[in-house]
């Protein structure tokens, strides 16, 4: 929640106390803890699957997820059904969205006004007896109010990016891990069949030998072909179980709900042509939620520098209201007591410091934020533009492995099958060519794979933040700075 | 020309040749450079000008029309890439005269002044060799040694007198080696001068006087054009060009004196075998065999370079085989490399094979033939190895072999295919109907089995022909 109205730094008015008071009355938690505003920022950043739900802390909307979950576990998982179910399942999602809540209670809490202080005196002597009752205080809570009010909305805004954004991680690391699983069995399946071709052929050179066709060496060669076969299929079976163990993971999905989990055969089709370059460095730049919160946060600097002309000057200004009660205690005095009322008002004298000190500090501040937005704006355009390049060419490479090395190698196997028919050549050489043509294939899978993990980074990188990296947006240098580095006047106010 | 145009150029090149520096007007004065129609045998006519002389009839080839230009006869050769079919579905690029590989053949008759005109539409630079004869030196057509090799586009003239009867060979001798591997040659017959009675003393008048080259080629299966650089592991062998079943059959009249001149300008001997009747060579490319040198033979070995002419009559009725001895060599393309799969338990492997490659089939597990029986789909322009069919079955032949047909009562110059031989009643073998005790004992000697190696303890290598499974 922002401040609407843009009061300028003038002399202390008494208007300008009662709006502030009228905004720190209002200051409250969220109810959802944010995560309607988490699901806004995630608007068309969760991998594809478009409107995906985050968990609810509410009993009706966790059971209807569990039913959907169940729903997309009783058939072949999809790649949107496993994003769908990452955002609702896994745990660190759900911490991080609670870290949001906390995040945006202690906020709240900051932002209250100080309490008075109650000051009670009782003076004597030989004379009089004197109680002084004072209550005051410090004016600067009260007239920053407006400001810190604010500025805490700019943090609540940027708090909500980077929670969105570590959802937008997550359902990209879910899409990802899918991705993995899905291709690591399918390769699993091709080197069954490579691993079945030389499993006949050993067998047929066994049997070659065994009557005399063949000697050892012409045998071992296809044993050793085996072998190979064998480390392979070895290699490719953990590689498959450990995808799905990673995906499970991801998804936050375990026991029952992890077996449940059925790959869909193969990966989807290659898109018959890649996106064009044209646009997408400008789109980054205006979706990018991390260019977002370091524009958030120079705005708030700014905004704070501002302050930082005047803040010094109110310092420690204090008012407060007494009441001294004297009575006498001797001759014609005593038991009569006299009443004083006033206003007593705190005024530091700013010998010292003039403000000097904190513009400085406040205009470095500026100029250091203005230079991380340029960063971070930088880093999304290198990031978009190399994102882009590696989706174009694995594009290229798996188009290519599939329009023209697949199709090659079968033609290899199907023209060594005639010279296989015409006793031009051996049932082994056809073997041989039947795992070649096979491996072709397990290269394209490979080969979509890799596409469709780049596309994934690219549209990470088009719409949420840097692929690849652990860092949250929240700990991001552009925005962790205006948050950690507050002034004076917002000491306390800050997460 | 360089290298690189060696053959997807040549075509090209030829065009280009044959409308640039062998112009129309070039060739004007020069005898019409004759073109056979097809790859059946052509039946050459009686000599319309020139001495008289019973012609050759070239396997599946023809002879050269020649004009008389003042007594002198004259031939015009072309050499030039051609597309010769060895049998329907296979057709090779070949350099050949004429349009043809083998060339034309080229009779003359003994005492002949001849002059031959060459055209090369070659890529390259080629000569004529007119290999066995007698000739002044310059015509010997040994290029860089007795002459210039004719230029690509240029027209040489070769001219000398056939002095010595007999059948003799024309091949190239520029980039011999090359050329030859692409099939260029052909036959020269030079025919005896016969005395008043139409006769010769030493040389017989033959009724079927037939004649073909035998040749060797690398093909590729699946390709259509021979490794000029393979010197051993030839795939195809050929009669004129042709395999079986590709060869037109040898036809004669019962009673008939057979001629076949078989020259052998291939890399390797082929013996020639005739079933059913013993002949007598008659001739070489040195000349005549004096009657008093002669002896029977049912296979003559024809060796590299050399030219052998037998004769025999064909006394027997029937359909008797002719084909090189070397058994391979009635093979069309094989893999040599493929290993013997002759009693190797298929058992349990052929679904899983299957599962791989869909269209498999197992072969080779009782032998070869299955290759002659199943027709299986094999590489685009390939010979298959065995192949042909009779009227008992698959032949399983594929190379130099060709079927001599002796019928009764055929006309003199009736060379047509006569169809299946009939055989007389019971002169046929036929599988023995009666009792097993009614046959003979098959004895045997005491011990048949091959010494047990410790690779093969078990004596399983014998195999019953009912022991097929699956
Ligand atoms: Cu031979």
């Amino acid at each position: 929640m922002s401040a609407t109205s843009h009061p300028q730094n003038r002399a202390l008015r008494w208007s300008t106390l009662a709006t502030a008071l009228l905004l720190a009355g209002c200051a409250s938690v969220s109810p959802d803890g944010l995560r309607g505003d988490v699901q806004a920022a995630l608007q068309g950043r969760t991998a594809g699957a478009d409107g995906a739900l985050l968990p609810s802390p509410d009993p009706a909307a966790q059971q209807a997820a569990d039913a959907a979950i169940n729903g997309w576990l009783a058939q072949p998982l999809t790649e949107e059904a496993a994003v769908r179910t990452a955002l609702l399942r896994n745990p660190g999602l759900q911490a991080r969205l609670a870290r949001l809540g906390v995040q945006d209670a202690e906020r709240v809490q900051a932002l209250t006004l100080p309490n008075p202080v109650l000051a009670l005196g009782r003076l004597t002597n030989p004379h009089e007896r004197e109680i002084e009752r004072s209550i005051g205080f410090g004016l600067i809570e009260l007239v920053t109010l407006p400001w810190r009010s604010r500025w805490q909305g700019s943090l609540r805004e940027q708090d909500t990016l980077a929670a969105a954004a570590d959802a937008a991680r997550l359902a990209n690391d879910a899409r990802r891990a899918w991705l993995r699983a899905v291709a690591a069995q399918e390769l699993l399946t091709t080197q069954e069949r490579m691993h079945e071709a030389a499993e006949v052929g050993a067998e047929l050179a066994r049997r070659m030998a065994r009557v005399g066709h063949w000697s050892r060496l012409q045998q071992a060669r296809e044993q050793a072909v085996l072998a190979d076969a064998r480390t392979r299929l070895a290699q490719a079976r953990l590689a498959a179980a450990n995808a799905r163990e990673a995906l499970a993971l991801t998804l936050g999905l375990w026991g029952a709900g992890a077996e449940a989990i059925v790959l869909p055969g193969r990966l989807a089709d290659l898109p018959a042509a890649p996106v064009p370059a044209e646009g997408l460095e400008q789109r980054a730049l205006r979706e990018r939620l991390d260019v977002r919160a370091a524009r958030l946060g120079l705005d708030r600097v700014a905004d704070q520098q501002g302050f930082a002309r005047v803040g010094p000057l109110f310092g420690e200004i204090g008012i407060g209201y007494q009441r001294n009660t004297t009575t006498g205690r001797t001759g014609a005095a005593a038991g009569h007591a006299e009443v004083q009322r006033g206003w007593a008002l705190e005024l530091p004298l700013p010998l010292w410091d003039a403000g000097g000190a904190s513009g400085a500090r406040a205009s470095a501040l500026v100029r250091e934020n203005a230079a991380l937005l340029q960063q971070t704006a930088l880093q999304a355009r290198a990031e978009v533009r190399m994102r882009w390049r590696g989706y174009r060419t694995a594009w290229e490479l798996a188009q290519a492995q599939e329009q023209q090395v697949v199709p090659l190698r079968r033609l290899i196997r199907d023209e060594t099958l005639l010279r296989y028919n015409g006793m031009l050549a051996s049932v082994w050489e056809l073997l041989a060519e039947a795992r070649q043509s096979t491996q072709a294939v397990a290269e394209a899978i490979e080969a979509r794979r890799d596409f469709w993990l780049a596309e994934t980074d690219l549209q990470f990188a088009l719409a949420v933040g840097s692929p690849g990296s652990a860092a949250t947006v929240a700990a991001a240098p552009s925005t962790a700075s205006p948050s950690s580095s507050s002034s004076a006047a917002t000491a306390g106010a800050g997460h | 020309m360089q290298r690189r145009h060696f053959f997807s150029g040549a075509a090209t090149a030829v065009a280009a040749l044959s409308t640039a520096s062998v112009g129309r007007a070039a060739l004007a004065g020069l005898p019409e450079a004759a073109a056979p129609a097809g790859t059946a045998t052509q039946v050459p006519p009686a000599p319309p000008t020139g001495r008289p002389f019973h012609p050759v009839v070239t396997l599946n080839g023809w002879s050269l029309p020649w004009r008389m230009n003042g007594g002198v006869k004259e031939f015009h050769l072309v050499a030039e890439p051609v597309v010769r079919e060895f049998a329907p579905g296979f057709s090779v690029n070949l350099w050949g005269y004429n349009g043809q590989s083998p060339g034309p053949t080229i009779e003359v008759v003994e005492g002949d002044r001849v002059r031959i005109f060459v055209t090369n539409r070659l890529p390259e630079h080629t000569s004529v060799h007119w290999h066995g004869q007698r000739l002044p030196n310059g015509m010997d057509g040994v290029s860089g040694l007795t002459q210039p090799a004719i230029p690509a586009g240029k027209t040489f003239v070769y001219e000398f007198t056939a002095r010595r009867p007999g059948t003799f060979m024309y091949h190239p001798h520029a980039d011999e080696m090359v050329q030859m591997a692409m099939g260029l040659m052909g036959l020269w017959i030079t025919h005896p001068r016969l005395d008043a009675r139409g006769r010769h003393p030493q040389i017989a008048t033959a009724d079927r006087d037939i004649a073909f080259l035998l040749g060797a080629f690398a093909v590729e299966p699946g390709s259509r054009t021979p490794r000029v650089n393979e010197m051993t592991d030839f795939n195809i062998w050929s009669w004129n060009s042709r395999v079986f079943p590709g060869i037109d059959p040898l036809v004669a009249r019962r009673g008939d004196r057979v001629r076949l001149r078989i020259g052998n300008l291939t890399m390797t001997n082929h013996p020639i075998h005739v079933h059913g009747h013993e002949f007598e060579v008659t001739g070489t490319d040195g000349g005549t065999v004096p009657p008093s040198a002669r002896w029977p033979e049912v296979t003559t070995d024809i060796a590299v370079g050399q030219m052998r002419q037998i004769e025999f009559i064909a006394d027997e009725p029937g359909d008797w085989a002719v084909h090189c001895h070397k058994s391979h060599h009635t093979m069309g393309a094989m893999g040599h490399d493929v290993p013997t799969m002759i009693g190797v338990d298929h058992r349990g492997l052929v679904g899983r094979i299957q599962k791989i490659v869909p269209d498999y089939m197992a072969m080779g597990e009782r032998g070869m033939a299955d290759m002659g029986a199943m027709e299986m789909p094999l590489p685009e322009n390939t010979h298959p190895m065995m192949s042909g069919t009779g009227p008992f079955g698959p032949l399983e032949m594929g190379g130099m072999f060709s079927v001599l047909k002796v019928r009764e009562g055929l006309a003199r110059g009736d060379w047509r295919d006569p169809g299946a031989y009939a055989h007389p009643p019971g002169t046929v073998a036929r599988e023995w109907q009666g009792p097993a005790e009614g046959l003979p004992p098959a004895a045997a000697p005491e011990s048949t089995a091959p010494p047990a190696t410790p690779a093969a303890p078990a004596r399983a290598t014998v195999r019953k022909p009912h022991g097929a499974h699956h």
